[in-house]
């Protein structure tokens, strides 16, 4: 404490000379004193504090205060850049609602020209509920024709239902008393991130009235942006459900003869955002041998539309995991977030690891099975095609959609030229 | 005052042009530290990868008069790295590789950007232990920790950072390489600059590489914990502790603002009845820990404990150490703007000081929580106010040039560990004198003639 108070941007702040983009209460919290500048991932790889949360909330009290203009070159940068991870908060020791701030700072910063267009468009698709449900119309994830008033509902997500379709059918099948409306609409998480806050809001209060009651949803994104509108009581994420009632018999996965080795990749959202990180471990280590990836905790690179949105630094970002994967010996590595399922697949796949990627309910089926059908030869075989879901199937068996190729990833094309193998040789991986 | 395009060019044929940032954005957030209040925007930010580009920036930087400031995570309580007067700020982040670590002559080579968490966690892969424990260790640059001379929750038994700081390299703001001290536990050769610039806070020279002594890894340790209805009765115990020829490894205590705040936070099962928490903890070899441990709790039961704990467990005692670790965040949630400062006084008058801190509080009708390292003296009086109330602000201001008249008073000093920088620059001279002050400013010169390097601060 000092009489050398400068007028930086905590005076400009205590004299009310502010712009009302932030709640006061949410950007007074910082301390600055740094603690999140290790688990930062974006800081990792640039070493600027610009481009950690502390730095970016100095950005954003620099904009707040008009220190800094809309149009600044570093702000939008910044931004964009910050994956939305949120392992920043769990290591606050002030308590910052980084997750928070960010939708706040994006709302304000990617207002008209200056959204970046795929967010624009990503959003716009699922908007509304009938082309949302267009999205799940070619495939087979499920829905039930009633719903019951009180729930439990299994949220079938916007994406998901068209990426994953068996995810939702193997949810079912493990907990049959989930009822699964197809004319549910999107709950907003996309928007929230992506710039329109209160549109996100908006559609987590209209799916909270469409399915009144307990929401049981597969994704964790969508779990803690739908706890944030509903309220934490209303919103199950699938582990905690799961493991919140043990009854279920739940089997074993075995592989070549042996319990499968199974490693997970936290929703970085699921974990930082609701704690939730203690129950898919518990449930994956009751059907197999669970195996912690040093890094588990820490964003894949995914982070919702990021890896559309800035495809280099998500690469960035994922190749380290995919190297402990790979190093790990697992058979399977288990995602409870829809983006970060697709993620891995794609970064396995440029690699042609063995390793395969499953949504924990898939695990769980196919353990609940007594296993998954082997692995189809692929080599050579990856064409654009689309695989072929045989009507009797299983859903639990259905994990091998997850080699679909996605039309918006890069590696699928490049797939079979050898130097494109490897995710993590490519001149962007280089710091 | 933008930096001529010229130099700026300049700085970039040094580091590359990626390594200079000058943007209004680019620079705003490095306008602070993690002291509140003090907020001052460089004009560029330079990333250097070596000690020749180190050289040439400061060479460029004396040859223009261009003031330089001297960074590394940032984490400092006393604004000693925000730029009041523009300039560059020299960050060493990149600089930030072990270069050695030999367990025959006990000792750790690092660049300056390495933080405290890397460096002591690979001298602890080759079994062995890096002692100074700042509260900030996970984010704070070893380049700082000297820098600053960081202290921590071990100083008691082992000492501050000073007390390892075998060797540096260092570049004068003139552009020359020293490399002070070494490798060698004895050497006389000269004046002693290793410490000069140990605590010099970037105003002397740029450490671009430390040389730090460990020691071999204790093999075990354990904590305890003990309430009091009062912290004079803790401060007993801590006087009754030392007397008996017991110098633990941790000393701390929280006064009942702290337990208050802390429990709320962490929901950690401490007793919010109590006036005081003193936390006790020793390592080395198990039956020497357990007998200290079991000798710190009687002597605290003797002093009036309200209740002794001594952990079981590893776990337990890293949760009775979270509790000491999170008091500040703690604090800090109370309201929003956390003014902590640093006084530290002779170890009998602790509880004195606790006592003129309370009264000071309440004249001024703050609420300053004080928490700190028992058995250093030094303490931690935290007030949290808010931060658009002005006036709460100025009373804050008012309360704390008493609190640091009151530890002077006492024999003790304005801060002991986390610095002077700008926080508390107007009132070295009040702990310095005269004669001192004049001093420091000679030595000052004579390392730094143009003044360029981290103007305003200590030595100014």
């Amino acid at each position: 404490m000092s009489a050398e108070v400068s007028p930086g941007t905590d005076a400009l702040a205590a004299a009310g000379q502010t712009r009302g983009i932030f709640p006061a209460e949410l950007l007074d919290r910082c301390i600055s004193c740094g603690f999140c500048l290790p688990a930062c991932p974006t800081y990792a790889q640039s070493l600027d504090e610009a481009s950690s949360p502390r730095g970016r909330i100095t950005l954003m009290r620099a904009l707040e205060t008009g220190v800094l203009d809309d149009d600044d070159a570093t702000l939008r940068e910044q931004a964009s850049y910050c994956l939305g991870c949120r392992a920043c908060e769990p290591v606050c020791p002030a308590g910052v609602q980084y997750g928070e701030l960010l939708e706040h700072w994006r709302s304000h910063q990617w207002q008209g020209r200056r959204r970046p267009p795929l967010a624009r468009v990503l959003t716009n698709v699922v908007v509304r509920n009938w082309l949302v449900r267009r999205l799940g119309l070619f495939s087979r994830h499920a829905r039930t024709a009633t719903a019951a008033p009180q729930g439990p509902h299994l949220m079938l997500g916007c994406f998901e239902r068209a990426l994953f379709p068996a995810v939702s059918r193997a949810a079912r099948r493990l907990r049959p008393e989930l009822d699964a409306p197809g004319d549910q609409g999107c709950c907003g998480a996309l928007h929230a991130h992506n710039g329109d806050l209160e549109l996100g809001r908006e559609l987590g209060r209209r799916l909270g009235e469409q399915l009144p009651g307990t929401i049981v949803t597969t994704a964790g994104g969508c779990a803690a942006h739908l706890a944030s509108v509903l309220g934490r009581d209303r919103v199950k994420e699938f582990s905690e459900y799961a493991a919140a009632d043990p009854a279920t018999a739940l089997g074993e996965l075995r592989v070549d003869g042996r319990r499968a080795r199974v490693a997970l990749q936290d929703s970085c959202h699921l974990r930082n955002g609701m704690d939730v990180w203690r129950e898919p471990r518990e449930l994956i280590a009751a059907v197999a041998d669970y195996v912690e990836l040093p890094g588990a905790a820490q964003c894949c690179g995914s982070a919702g539309s990021y890896s559309l949105l800035r495809p280099r630094d998500s690469r960035r970002v994922l190749a380290p995991k995919l190297d402990q994967i790979e190093a790990a010996g697992v058979d399977y590595v288990v995602a409870v977030n829809p983006g970060c399922q697709r993620q891995l697949v794609g970064g396995l796949r440029r690699r042609r690891s063995r390793v395969r990627v499953l949504h924990l309910t898939e695990l769980l089926a196919a353990a609940q099975d007594g296993g998954l059908p082997r692995r189809r030869l692929r080599l050579g075989l990856r064409s654009g095609r689309r695989a072929e879901v045989p009507a009797d199937e299983p859903a639990g068996t259905a994990a091998h959609l997850n080699d679909r190729p996605l039309p918006d990833d890069p590696g699928a094309a490049a797939a079979g030229r050898p130097d494109a193998l490897d995710g993590s040789a490519g001149p962007d991986d280089i710091r | 005052m933008a930096l001529d395009p010229g130099v700026l060019a300049e700085l970039g044929s040094i580091v590359g042009r990626e390594h200079v940032r000058s943007g209004a954005g680019e620079v705003a957030p490095y306008a602070r530290d993690a002291t509140p209040l003090f907020s001052s925007p460089p004009d560029a930010v330079v990333f250097p990868a070596r000690t020749a580009e180190v050289a040439a920036v400061l060479r460029l930087a004396t040859a223009h008069r261009i003031p330089v400031v001297p960074r590394g995570a940032g984490s400092n309580l006393c604004a000693a790295t925000v730029p009041l007067q523009g300039g560059i700020l020299l960050v060493l982040t990149r600089m930030d590789r072990v270069l050695e670590i030999s367990n025959e002559e006990l000792l750790v080579r690092a660049e300056p950007g390495a933080t405290t968490a890397t460096v002591a966690d690979a001298a602890a892969a080759k079994g062995l232990l890096f002692a100074p424990d700042p509260g900030s260790r996970t984010v704070s640059t070893v380049g700082g920790n000297v820098a600053t001379c960081a202290g921590g929750l071990r100083g008691l038994k082992y000492g501050v950072t000073r007390n390892y700081v075998l060797g540096l390299e260092v570049v004068l703001p003139t552009g020359e390489v020293i490399r002070t001290g070494g490798r060698l536990w004895k050497d006389v050769a000269g004046y002693d600059l290793t410490r000069l610039m140990t605590g010099s806070e970037g105003t002397l020279g740029v450490i671009t590489e430390v040389t730090l002594a460990l020691l071999p890894m204790p093999a075990t340790a354990s904590t305890g914990v003990a309430y009091f209805s009062s912290l004079a009765d803790a401060g007993r115990a801590v006087t009754a502790i030392l007397g008996h020829g017991v110098v633990p490894a941790t000393l701390e205590f929280l006064d009942r603002t702290c337990i208050g705040a802390v429990e709320d936070y962490a929901k950690l099962g401490l007793r919010s009845d109590a006036g005081a928490l003193l936390l006790f903890g020793d390592d080395g070899e198990a039956d020497a820990v357990e007998r200290n441990l079991t000798r710190m709790g009687e002597l605290c039961a003797d002093e009036g404990a309200l209740e002794v704990t001594v952990a079981k467990e590893v776990a337990q005692s890293e949760a009775l150490l979270a509790a000491r670790r999170c008091a500040l965040p703690a604090l800090s949630r109370l309201d929003t703007l956390t003014v902590l400062e640093d006084v530290t006084v002779p170890r009998p008058r602790l509880a004195e000081m606790v006592d003129r801190i309370d009264d000071v509080a309440a004249r001024h009708d703050l609420v300053i929580g004080t928490f700190g390292h028992a058995g250093d003296g030094n303490l931690h009086p935290t007030a949290v106010v808010d931060v658009r109330d002005t006036e709460a602000a100025e009373r804050t201001h008012a309360a704390f040039a008493e609190i640091f008249t009151a530890a002077i008073g006492m024999d003790g000093t304005i801060t002991g560990e986390h610095g002077v920088g700008a926080a508390k620059l107007p009132y070295l001279r009040q702990r310095l004198g005269d004669d001192q002050m004049a001093l420091t400013r000679r030595i000052k010169t004579a390392f730094d003639p143009a003044g360029i390097l981290n103007p305003g601060k200590v030595g100014s």
